[in-house]
C-alpha cells in the first residue's frame, strides 16, 4: 500500500470515529442487507475439464499465447491497475488521439524488443503462420488497435511485398519491415472507391527517358483515405494505382513508395492529412495521402504478376485483365481470415464478461422477503445470453477450420478461401456486434464504463464490418461464387465437389413432420434442416437469375433484382459450414463430459440459427408447428447450458486481467476506500 | 508446550504464535509439521477468540523447505503416491494461508527456500531482517517451484520471478522488500519488541496490523551485489522474457559478460534441463491462474515428478545433493534440446488413477494478500 493510500485510508477511518453518532445497541440488523461479492467459482463447478476444452478453442499456440499475455501483464506501458485487488491490463481509452496512438506505437516497440514478431515476414510455412496468427489474436484481444497497427504493418504492407513484390523486394523490405526499420502503410481505399477497388481513380504513368513511374492524385475523389499509419507514423506505403501506359490503362498495380524520411517528415510531392478522431481504433493513425507527380523508381513497381521493361513496354503473363486482378488480389485473404477470428476473440471478451457478472449479480426477488435472484438464473437472462455463447463456440470452430485451410492454401484451394473468408468475415464480425450490443445491455450500466470493455469494444470493433471488404458485398460475393459453381456444374453436368455442396448430389432430404426433442438434437437432423435451406436457396436463386437472363437482362441487373434471394443464400451457405465445423470437433473427441456438453452448444448453435432465420418458414422447410417446437427446445437447452454457462466462458482461455473489473469482485473494485 | 514438539505453540491472549521447531534440520517441513500447521490454523479461523497468527522459526531458518529425504526414501521403496501425499497435504496449506481470513504474519528471520517460502509468502504480511536467505532452488534438485510459486514468482515485478525460479539465484532481506515478497523489514534486534506489540492486538483488521509493522519497519539499502539494481533488473527483462529456457540462455550469453551474468549461465546450466523447461512454463501458466489454479496444476507436475514417468531427475538431484553430496546429478535428458514439447506438455497432464488436488470452497480470495507484491 502506498504512503498515500495509508493515509487516506487512516483519514477516512478517523472520520469514522470523530464524526459518527454512538454505535446503536442492535448491530446485526445493518449489516444483513449489505451485499456481499461472491465469486461465481463458489457456487457453479466445472463439468468439464476447461483446460482441455480451451486448448480445443484456441486450437494451436496456446504455449506463446500465454507468454505473450504475460509479456504484456509485465510491462508498465500496457496500463495495468488494481481494481478489487486484481490486476487488470486495458488501455485508457480516456486518452487523447494523440496519446492512444503514441502508447500503441510504445507497445509495439516493446513488443518487438521481446521478439515477438521474430519470423513474422520472414519465416513461411503452415507453423510459422499459425504461431503468428496466434500472437496477433493475443494483441487484438489486448487492444484492437494495437492488432490494427501491427495487422496493416505485417498483414497489409508487409504481404504486399511478399506477394505481390519479387526477390529484389524481398531483399530490400521484409527484415527491415520485420525489425520495424521501416514503418509500412496500404493505400488502397480512396475517398470516392472503397470495396470496389478497381474503379480507383490515382493514375501511374511512366517515364522510359529517367526510368521512373510517376504517380498522381488526380482529383479529391482519388485522395487515398483511411490508410492506417499513414496520418503519423509510417515512412512507406504500398500505393494501389491505374497503371497507363502509352495511353492504354492496364488496371490497377501496386507500388512502393517512400512518404517520410527517418525523422519522420513528409517527402516532397507528398500531401498527407488526419481523418481524424473516430468511434474507436483511436490508437491507429488513419490518415489521407496526396500524390503530386510523385517520381518512384521503376523497380518499385510490386512485379509479381506484370511488369514494365527499363523502355516503358509493358509486360504480364496473364493477359485478360480481370484474371489478372484476381491473381493481383489473391493474396489479400488473410486480412479477412485474420478479422473473423479476431471477431469472435472479442465476442468472447464480451460474454466472459457478462456471463461471469450475471453469476454474481442479483435482481429482485420472486417470493416477498426473498432472496434476490442471480441475473443468470432468469430464464429471459440466459435466453439473451446463452445462444450467443454457443454461437461463439460453434463459430470459434470455424474461425480456426478457416485459419488451417489458409495457411495450407494452394493454388487449387483459393477459391474456397475466397468463398468462405468472404461468408466468416461478414457472419462473424456482425455476430461480435450483436453480442457486444447484448452483453453491455446485460450488465446494465456498468457496461458504460469503459474499463469494463463490453462497451467501449462496440466501437473498437464496429469497423470490422465494411473494412477489407463491406460486409454485404461479400455476402453477395459468396451468392456470385455459388451461382457459378451451379451453373458450371450442371452445364457440365459434372458432380458438385467443393464448397461444401456435395449433398447437393443426393437426394433432397425429407425432413420428418413431427419434431421430437430428440429428433432436434439430432446432429443428422440438422444437418439436413441446413442443407435443404441452402439447396432450395441456391436452386431457387439460380433459377430466378437464370429466367431473367432468359428475358435479355444481364447476369449483373439479375443478381441486383434477386438481392433478397441472394442474402438469404450467402446466409445459408455460412451457416452451414459453421455448423459443418463444430460438427467436425465434436466427432473428434472422445466419450466423455467435454463432449456431451460441446454437443448442447452445437444443438444450441443449430437450432437459435433455425429459430433466428425466417427463410425456413417463408420457403415451408419447416411448417408452424415445426417452429414453435424449435423455440420450446431453445429455451430447454438454456436451462441444461446454464450449469456450464462458468465453465464454458472459462474455456475462453482470456486471461482474468484481460477482462474488466466487472467479471469479479465488483463490491470491492467500487469500494470507498478505492476510491 | 511441549518442547519436543515440532511445531510450538504460544498462546498470548488473541494471538497464536507458530514456531517450526526441528532447528537441526534447519525447520524443513516434515509430513508432521504441515498437518499440525493446517490443524491449527483451520481451528483458528473457526476460533473468534483467535485474530492473529504469528509464525517463525527456531534457530537460524525460518524454514528451508519441505522435508524431502523422506519422500525420496517412499519413492525408493516404490511408493512414490506416499510422497504425493506429502505434496498434497502442503499445499492445502499452502491454499488455507493463501485465502486466510485472519492475518498471518510470517517472521524471516534466517533461511526461507521452497516450502518455507510457501508457508509465508502467501500471507499478507512477511517480515525481512539481515538474517534473511531466500530461495527457490528447486531446479537444482530435479523438482520445480511449487508451494504456489507458480503463483507468487509470476506476480513479481517484470521478469524477476523467472529468474528467480529458475536459477534459484539467493535473495537477502532487503531484496525481499524490493521486489516484494517480503512486505516489511527490519534489524533482528527489534523483532522482541514488535512481537510484543503483536501480542496485544486484539483485532483481525489488517490496517490495524500494518500501522503496527509499518511503525517498526526500515528501508535497507540494497547491498552491492544485488539483483534488484536497475541495471541487473533490466538485463533480467531482456533476457527472462525470453520465450523458452533456450532463448534465456541465448539472450544471457548475447550480454556483456560480467560476474552476474557467468554466475547466472552457470546456474542454469547446472540446473536440471527437464525442471528448467517445467518450471518456465508453470510460471508462465501461473501468471495467468488463480492461486487455487496454480497449486492444483503444481499438484498434478509434483506427480509426474514424484512417479518419474517422463524424468527421475528428483531421485537423481536429491541423490546429488542432499544424500550424497557429490553435486554431481546425472540429468535425463541431459540437454536442454531432449526435453521435448511433448514431453513437457506431459507433465501439465492429470496422472492416470490420480486424483486432482481437491481444494476446499473458500469465500476469501487472495487478492488482498498478494496486492502487496
Amino acid at each position: 500500500m502506498s504512503e498515500n493510500r495509508a493515509l487516506q485510508r487512516a483519514h477516512i477511518l478517523a472520520n469514522h470515529i470523530l464524526r459518527s453518532p454512538p454505535l446503536p445497541s442492535s448491530l446485526s440488523l445493518a449489516r444483513e442487507v449489505c451485499l456481499q461479492y461472491s465469486p461465481p467459482e463458489l457456487n457453479e463447478s466445472y463439468g468439464f475439464d476447461v483446460k482441455e476444452m480451451r486448448r480445443l478453442l484456441d486450437g494451436h499456440n496456446t504455449e506463446d499465447r500465454d507468454w505473450l499475455y504475460g509479456l504484456m501483464m509485465q510491462s508498465n506501458l500496457f496500463n495495468r491497475k488494481e481494481r478489487g485487488g486484481k490486476i487488470f491490463v486495458s488501455p485508457d481509452y480516456n486518452q487523447t488521439m494523440e496519446q492512444q496512438r503514441e502508447i500503441t506505437m510504445k507497445r509495439i516497440w516493446y513488443l518487438l524488443e521481446k521478439g515477438v514478431y521474430r519470423g513474422w515476414l520472414t519465416d513461411s510455412g503452415p507453423e510459422a503462420e499459425l504461431k503468428k496468427l496466434a500472437l496477433l489474436e493475443v494483441c487484438g484481444i489486448y487492444d484492437h488497435s494495437l492488432s490494427i497497427k501491427l495487422g496493416v504493418h505485417f498483414f497489409l504492407w508487409g504481404n504486399a511485398v511478399k506477394f505481390f513484390g519479387t526477390k529484389r523486394h524481398h531483399e530490400k523490405w521484409l527484415k527491415n519491415t520485420e525489425d520495424y526499420v521501416v514503418k509500412g502503410c496500404f493505400a488502397m481505399t480512396e475517398l470516392g472507391h472503397g470495396s470496389n477497388v478497381r474503379g480507383i481513380e490515382t493514375v501511374t504513368t511512366y517515364d522510359p527517358r529517367t526510368g521512373e513511374f510517376v504517380i498522381n492524385t488526380p482529383c479529391e475523389s482519388a485522395q487515398k483515405y483511411w490508410i492506417g499509419g499513414a496520418a503519423k507514423h509510417a515512412t512507406h506505403t504500398i500505393v494501389f494505382s491505374q497503371l497507363n501506359i502509352n495511353g492504354t490503362n492496364q488496371g490497377v498495380h501496386a507500388f512502393i513508395a517512400q512518404i517520410r524520411d527517418e525523422d519522420g517528415n513528409i517527402c516532397p510531392n507528398i500531401r498527407v492529412a488526419d481523418c481524424g478522431h473516430k468511434i474507436g481504433l483511436n490508437g491507429v493513425d488513419n490518415g489521407r495521402i496526396w500524390f503530386d507527380n510523385l517520381r518512384i523508381p521503376r523497380e518499385n513497381l510490386l512485379n509479381s504478376v506484370a511488369d514494365v521493361s527499363p523502355d516503358g513496354e509493358y509486360v504480364s503473363a496473364i493477359k485478360d485483365p480481370d484474371q489478372r486482378f484476381g491473381a493481383f488480389m489473391a493474396p489479400l485473404t488473410s486480412g479477412r481470415v485474420t478479422i473473423a477470428s479476431s471477431a469472435i476473440y472479442s465476442a468472447k471478451v464480451g460474454l466472459a464478461i457478462a456471463l461471469r457478472y450475471s453469476l454474481s449479480r442479483r435482481a429482485f426477488s420472486v417470493k416477498a422477503n426473498g432472496p434476490e435472484v442471480l441475473l443468470l438464473d432468469y430464464p429471459s437472462h440466459q435466453r439473451r445470453l446463452l445462444p450467443l455463447l454457443a454461437k461463439t463456440y460453434a463459430m470459434s470452430f470455424a474461425a480456426n477450420d478457416l485459419k488451417m485451410i489458409y495457411v495450407k492454401r494452394t493454388p487449387e484451394t483459393n477459391k474456397a478461401i475466397h468463398v468462405v473468408s468472404s461468408g466468416l468475415k461478414a457472419v462473424l464480425t456482425w455476430h461480435n456486434m450483436h453480442t457486444l450490443q447484448e452483453c453491455r445491455e446485460a450488465v446494465g450500466g456498468q457496461g458504460v464504463k469503459t474499463e469494463n470493455l463490453v462497451g467501449q469494444l462496440k466501437g473498437e470493433f464496429d469497423v470490422q464490418t465494411t473494412f477489407e471488404g463491406d460486409n454485404n458485398v461479400l455476402m453477395q460475393q459468396v451468392s456470385k461464387a455459388l451461382f457459378a459453381e451451379y451453373v458450371s456444374c450442371k452445364k457440365r453436368n459434372k458432380p458438385f465437389r467443393g464448397l461444401g455442396l456435395e449433398h447437393m448430389n443426393s437426394s433432397r432430404p425429407v425432413l420428418p413432420t413431427q419434431l421430437s426433442s430428440s429428433t432436434l438434437r439430432c446432429s443428422q437432423f440438422q444437418k439436413n434442416v441446413f442443407c435443404l435451406r441452402e439447396r432450395d436457396l441456391l436452386e431457387r436463386f439460380t433459377s430466378e437469375v437464370a429466367q431473367l437472363q432468359g428475358r435479355g437482362e444481364s447476369r449483373e441487373s439479375s443478381f441486383l433484382v434477386n438481392h433478397e434471394l441472394a442474402e438469404d443464400l450467402g446466409k445459408a451457405f455460412t451457416e452451414k459450414a459453421i455448423l459443418q465445423t463444430i460438427l467436425d470437433a465434436e466427432a473428434k473427441l472422445p466419450a466423455g463430459s467435454m463432449k456431451d456438453v460441446l454437443g448442447l452448444v452445437r444443438s444450441m448453435y443449430a437450432l437459435i440459427s433455425i429459430e433466428e432465420d425466417p427463410s425456413f418458414l417463408r420457403y415451408g422447410y419447416l411448417s408452424r408447428d415445426n417452429v414453435g417446437d424449435v423455440r420450446r427446445e431453445v429455451s430447454k437447452l438454456c436451462g441444461e447450458l446454464r450449469p456450464h454457462a462458468l465453465a464454458l466462458v472459462s474455456s475462453f482461455g482470456i486471461p482474468d486481467a484481460f477482462l474488466g473489473p466487472i467479471a469479479f469482485n465488483w463490491v470491492e473494485a467500487n469500494a470507498w476506500s478505492s476510491v | 508446550m511441549a518442547s519436543h514438539s515440532q511445531v510450538l505453540v504460544e498462546e498470548k491472549s488473541s494471538v497464536r504464535i507458530l514456531t517450526l521447531n526441528r532447528p537441526k534440520q534447519l525447520n524443513a517441513l516434515s509430513f508432521q509439521m504441515i498437518s499440525r500447521l493446517l490443524q491449527l490454523f483451520l481451528a483458528y479461523e473457526e476460533d473468534p477468540s483467535v485474530k492473529l497468527v504469528i509464525l517463525k522459526g527456531q534457530g537460524r531458518a525460518f524454514c528451508a523447505g519441505g522435508d524431502v529425504s523422506a519422500v525420496v526414501r517412499d519413492i525408493g521403496q516404490g511408493n512414490w503416491r506416499l510422497g504425493a501425499k506429502f505434496f498434497a497435504d502442503e499445499y492445502m496449506l499452502n491454499y488455507v494461508m493463501a485465502t486466510y481470513t485472519k492475518p498471518q504474519v510470517s517472521i524471516l528471520n534466517g533461511i526461507v527456500m521452497g516450502g518455507g517460502a510457501g508457508v509465508s509468502v502467501h500471507g499478507p504480511f512477511r517480515i525481512a531482517t539481515q538474517n534473511t536467505v531466500f530461495a527457490m532452488p528447486e531446479t537444482v534438485l530435479g523438482l520445480f517451484p511449487d508451494v504456489g510459486a507458480s503463483y507468487f514468482l509470476s506476480r513479481l515485478p517484470g521478469f524477476f520471478g523467472e529468474y528467480v525460479g529458475l536459477t534459484g539465484a539467493r535473495l537477502d532481506g532487503a531484496d525481499m522488500l524490493a521486489c516484494g515478497l517480503a512486505t516489511h523489514y527490519l534489524p533482528s534486534t527489534r523483532l522482541t519488541a514488535l512481537e510484543a506489540e503483536l501480542c496485544r492486538v486484539d483485532s483481525s483488521d489488517p490496517t490495524v496490523v500494518s500501522a503496527i509493522l509499518d511503525a517498526y519497519t526500515q528501508n535497507p539499502h540494497l547491498k552491492q551485489q544485488s539483483a534488484y539494481h536497475r541495471q541487473v533488473l533490466d538485463v533480467i527483462d531482456r533476457c527472462f522474457s525470453g520465450r523458452t529456457v533456450e532463448e534465456i540462455i541465448a539472450a544471457l550469453e548475447r550480454e556483456a559478460s560480467d560476474d552476474w551474468i557467468s554466475t547466472t549461465i552457470r546456474a542454469l546450466k547446472k540446473a536440471s534441463p527437464a525442471s528448467l523447461k517445467i518450471s518456465l512454463r508453470s510460471i508462465r501458466e501461473g501468471r495467468l491462474q488463480g492461486v487455487g489454479q496454480c497449486l492444483s496444476r503444481e499438484y498434478r507436475m509434483v506427480c509426474h515428478v514424484l512417479k518419474g514417468d517422463i524424468s527421475k531427475d528428483f531421485v537423481e538431484g536429491c541423490r546429488a545433493i542432499l544424500i550424497d553430496k557429490d553435486k554431481n546429478p546425472k540429468w535425463e535428458p541431459w540437454r536442454l534440446e531432449e526435453m521435448k514439447d511433448r514431453m513437457v506438455e506431459q507433465y501439465f497432464k492429470r496422472v492416470e488413477e490420480e486424483e486432482d488436488l481437491k481444494l476446499p470452497a473458500r469465500k476469501n480470495l487472495p487478492a488482498l494478500a498478494m496486492a502487496k507484491l
